[in-house]
């Protein structure tokens, strides 16, 4: 299900593509299944279409969806790729820290440093 | 679900249909939830539209009727038919405008929410339907033209006569019913959490299976050919009606209760 709430501080496009993006994620929405049409939609959820649309083209420079032309849009196996590849080299991340003997709470931290790219730096220093 | 009133909501919410709206979630299941004005409009609305349906379904058989017999007595046969396809167009014009009666309520009620549920994937025909009703639909609908142009056999000017009734007639049952399935898959959802999605479902999965029960199919025939037509004819309109009667009880015994149905629909995305 879908919520769009009027009173919230948060934009609809934004809470649309917040729940869509989740929902794939969690692979509630599987890979290949046909979303509404932003017109569709627009009409379901009181939205103006350009609402829509601007979620729906933010999903799709995220990988996470693709329009097939007129036959709709669509979620896309790349997001599901993504996630794969980010696992394996999760595998691989954990192979080396066992193999160098890093314990584990230094070992999330080196990693939450990288993914904040302002403290990777401070780290590696 | 919200329970604030729609001041602009056209015709008014009473508590009547509040009352109503109360019982009909207890009937589907949904006891713990609330009667609010949004559902007691929308089954307002229906409740009204289906009786204005079923008026214009039986004067549509009573202007077939009256068109055969006019025929029967009086020799100008083109023109009761012509009479009889106008009658026709108009029924399939009432239709479309009850409608739209129906979705502006809709947008109206819809337009006073401040939150908007929806599916993030579209039930489509399949979920709403279900393929025994939709199979049934359409076995009905061809087992009726069947037997209509099997009647064309007969020698009898009469008798082609009412066929050609009976086809207006089942054609324009046919192509209005098509047209409220296209208009149920395609209206937009009236919802603001999770208990009104699931009656707006619900709503939707009953509409279609009342229109595909195939009750004028049934009575069409009968009451224009029967008695004119032979023997044979008459025996396979029955069997015909039976068969549909029976093959209608076991689908709607077999198959799930619209609450599972929408549960289902829901749950596959």
């Amino acid at each position: 299900m879908i919520v769009i709430d009027a009173a919230s501080p948060v934009p609809p496009f934004e809470q649309l593509r917040t729940q869509l993006a989740r929902q794939i994620q969690d692979r509630m929405l599987t890979v290949g299944s046909r979303l509404p049409t932003i017109r569709h939609l627009a009409a379901d959820l009181g939205l103006a279409v350009n609402t829509v649309g601007r979620a729906y083209r933010e999903l799709e420079e995220a990988g996470l969806i693709e329009t097939r032309g007129r036959a709709g849009s669509f979620v896309s196996a790349a997001g599901q790729e993504g996630r794969e590849r980010a696992r394996q080299a999760a595998a691989d991340y954990a192979a080396v820290i066992a193999s160098v003997g890093i314990d584990t709470g230094e070992a999330i931290r080196i990693v939450q440093a990288a993914l904040t790219p302002g403290e990777a730096a401070s780290v590696s220093a | 679900m919200s329970n604030r009133p729609f001041p602009d909501a056209d015709p008014p919410v009473r508590p009547e249909d509040l009352r109503q709206a109360g019982t009909w979630l207890v009937q589907h299941g949904l006891a713990d939830a609330r009667p609010t004005p949004l559902l007691a409009t929308r089954l307002m609305v229906r409740r009204r539209a289906r009786l204005a349906g079923h008026v214009m379904l039986a004067a549509l058989i009573m202007a077939a009727a009256l068109a055969q017999a006019y025929g029967m007595f009086w020799s100008h046969p083109p023109m009761p038919l012509l009479v009889l396809a106008a009658s026709t167009v108009g029924f399939l014009l009432v239709r479309l405008l009850l409608d739209r009666w129906v979705r502006r309520v809709d947008r109206r009620a819809a337009a006073t929410l401040s939150r908007r549920a929806a599916h993030p994937l579209q039930p489509g025909w399949r979920a709403l339907l279900g393929r025994p009703y939709a199979t049934f639909a359409a076995a009905s609908f061809a087992g009726a033209v069947v037997l209509a142009l099997s009647a064309l056999i007969v020698r009898d000017p009469a008798v082609w006569y009412a066929v050609a009734i009976l086809l207006v007639g089942l054609f324009g049952v046919g192509i209005g019913a098509a047209l409220q399935l296209y208009d149920l898959l395609v209206r937009p959802v009236v919802a603001e959490d999770e208990v009104s999605l699931t009656a707006d479902v619900i709503m939707r999965i009953e509409d279609a299976r009342e229109l595909t029960t195939p009750t004028v199919l049934w009575a069409l025939p009968v009451v224009l050919l029967f008695g004119s037509a032979p023997e044979w004819w008459n025996a396979a309109a029955l069997v015909f009606m039976l068969l549909g009667l029976v093959t209608c009880v076991v689908i709607q015994a077999r198959t799930p209760s619209s609450l599972t149905a929408a549960r289902q629909a829901m749950s596959v995305q």
